[in-house]
């Protein structure tokens, strides 16, 4: 057994073996002899697990042995998506869970993969590890993806970025008066797509954040949105914000005459439903499109 | 920007002639989507037997000179073509915003669940599908020119159209 405090054993449970290359690079890059880390090869020797990647049939029985014989007292890491949520392999025939479903976890260290000096830095951070210089060395340069946050005056509701999430971090929740976009911080996998498509740049990616946390639903970014009514059937539908957005949106792209505009404003105070299914609405909704044919042709 | 094409292509729906037997919504979901599956269609056919009136009606693309799908749409997905007059959606460029189904008074586009984007009418490439396979003649491409003259009748009354 090792006489160093910090012994970490590696884990790879089931991933891509991305996180495990971040994790090979921690030693050509952070002095661990003087952090007092050591990276060992057996479960016996170690007092640290990083675990990677969600557990599948074969790696769950082996997981459950290393927790057994790690020494104690232990610190089991999730180190990447994978392990917090089973990313991409979700639904996969052969996996049976998270880490966390099969071995208690202290920490989860997120991205896809995370960097080594995050996951340096987490354990830096839980372990109270200090060297001279160690904050040069695992800082996060400027512009660095981090976890997403929604400006709740700027969003609109409309849900674009949960359409086009890849890690299914993003889920709208409606109520009968509110509509929800909720961010959730265990399945973000930071790759900005919600950032890139949010049609009124309501999400910014911080980097400055710690991609670390103790508990799985630790913090979420979310904003909640005022849904408006139907004149036509008196239900609740979209977000206010969302209907005038598009108002303003033609607004500045075309030129309508106050008549026009005004029944068009009226429009979108009806639903999508009664819009489709309503012949007096369609009747309505046409006439608008025919005075605006008429004028366009002259 | 305020386009003007007398010649392009348009669909008109003539309330007076359908039958609704909703053969184009079949023929409109089939060639879209390999499936008779009406949901999935870009036209929809409504039918009310208590009215007096006005029975049928159609919720279909105007192909409107001057969108307001393509006005709101934030990705530029939606675009009129300039050449022949169409409003398509470009699937690989919308990100499921739903604004053009927000905006559009018709509510034309819908959001297809399983491409997570919206879709709507293309044209069918210039032959479409469901004026082919109207029996009853409701459905009939024309010049733009004619289709404008014939909603004004329709939809803006002959006093109002003067």
């Amino acid at each position: 057994m090792g006489t160093t405090a910090t012994r970490i054993y590696r884990f790879d449970a089931s991933g891509c073996n991305g996180c495990d290359v971040e994790v090979l690079e921690i030693s050509p890059l952070v002095p661990l002899a003087e952090l007092g880390v050591e990276i060992v090869g057996t479960p016996e020797e170690a007092n640290v697990l990083l675990v990677t990647g969600g557990a599948n049939l074969k790696s769950r029985r082996e997981l459950e042995r290393a927790y057994a014989v790690i020494a104690e007292p232990s610190l089991v890491v999730a180190v990447g998506s994978c392990a917090a949520t089973m990313g991409i392999f979700k639904g996969g025939y052969a996996m049976t869970g998270p880490i966390d479903a099969i071995i208690p976890v202290d920490l989860y260290v997120m991205g896809c993969p995370p960097r080594p000096q995050v996951i340096m830095n987490a354990l830096a951070d839980t372990l109270h590890l200090t060297v001279e210089g160690i904050e040069t060395l695992l800082h996060t340069p400027q512009g660095f993806r981090g976890d997403p946050h929604v400006d709740q005056g700027k969003c609109i509701g409309c849900g674009a970025c949960a359409n086009v999430c890849p890690a299914a971090a993003i889920e709208i929740v409606e109520s009968e008066a509110t509509r929800l976009v909720r961010f959730m911080r265990k399945d973000c996998i930071f790759c900005a797509t919600c950032r890139d498509v949010c049609p009124s740049k309501a999400v910014e990616l911080h980097s400055g954040d710690k991609p670390w946390f103790r508990r799985k639903d630790a913090s979420t970014s979310e904003a909640r949105l005022e849904r408006r009514t139907c004149v036509a059937c008196g239900t609740p539908f979209l977000p206010d914000a969302q209907l005038n957005w598009a108002m303003s949106r033609v607004d500045e792209k075309l030129e309508l005459g106050a008549g026009d505009r005004g029944k068009l404003q009226r429009s979108l105070n009806i639903c999508m439903k009664c819009r489709r299914n309503s012949i007096s609405e369609v009747r309505e909704a046409k006439s608008i499109l025919a005075s605006l044919a008429r004028k366009a042709s002259g | 920007m305020v386009w003007n094409q007398p010649d392009a292509k348009v669909i008109v729906y003539d309330p007076q002639l359908c039958t609704g037997c909703r053969y184009c919504e079949v023929a409109c979901a089939v060639w879209h989507c390999g499936r008779i599956d009406v949901n999935k269609s870009r036209i929809r056919i409504l039918f009310d037997e208590k009215s007096a009136t006005e029975r049928y009606s159609a919720v279909n693309c105007q192909h409107c000179d001057d969108p307001i799908c393509c006005a709101v749409c934030p990705s530029e997905a939606l675009q009129k073509d300039e050449r022949t007059g169409w409003v398509t959606s470009n699937s690989s460029k919308c990100v499921g915003c739903e604004m053009c189904i927000v905006a559009c008074p018709l509510a034309v586009p819908f959001f297809d669940a399983e491409l997570k984007v919206a879709v709507k009418c293309d044209f069918c490439d210039g032959a479409p599908e469901c004026v082919k396979h109207c029996s009853s003649g409701a459905l009939r491409v024309c010049a733009r020119e004619e289709a404008v003259r014939f909603n004004e009748r329709l939809f803006l009354g002959a006093k109002e159209a003067q």
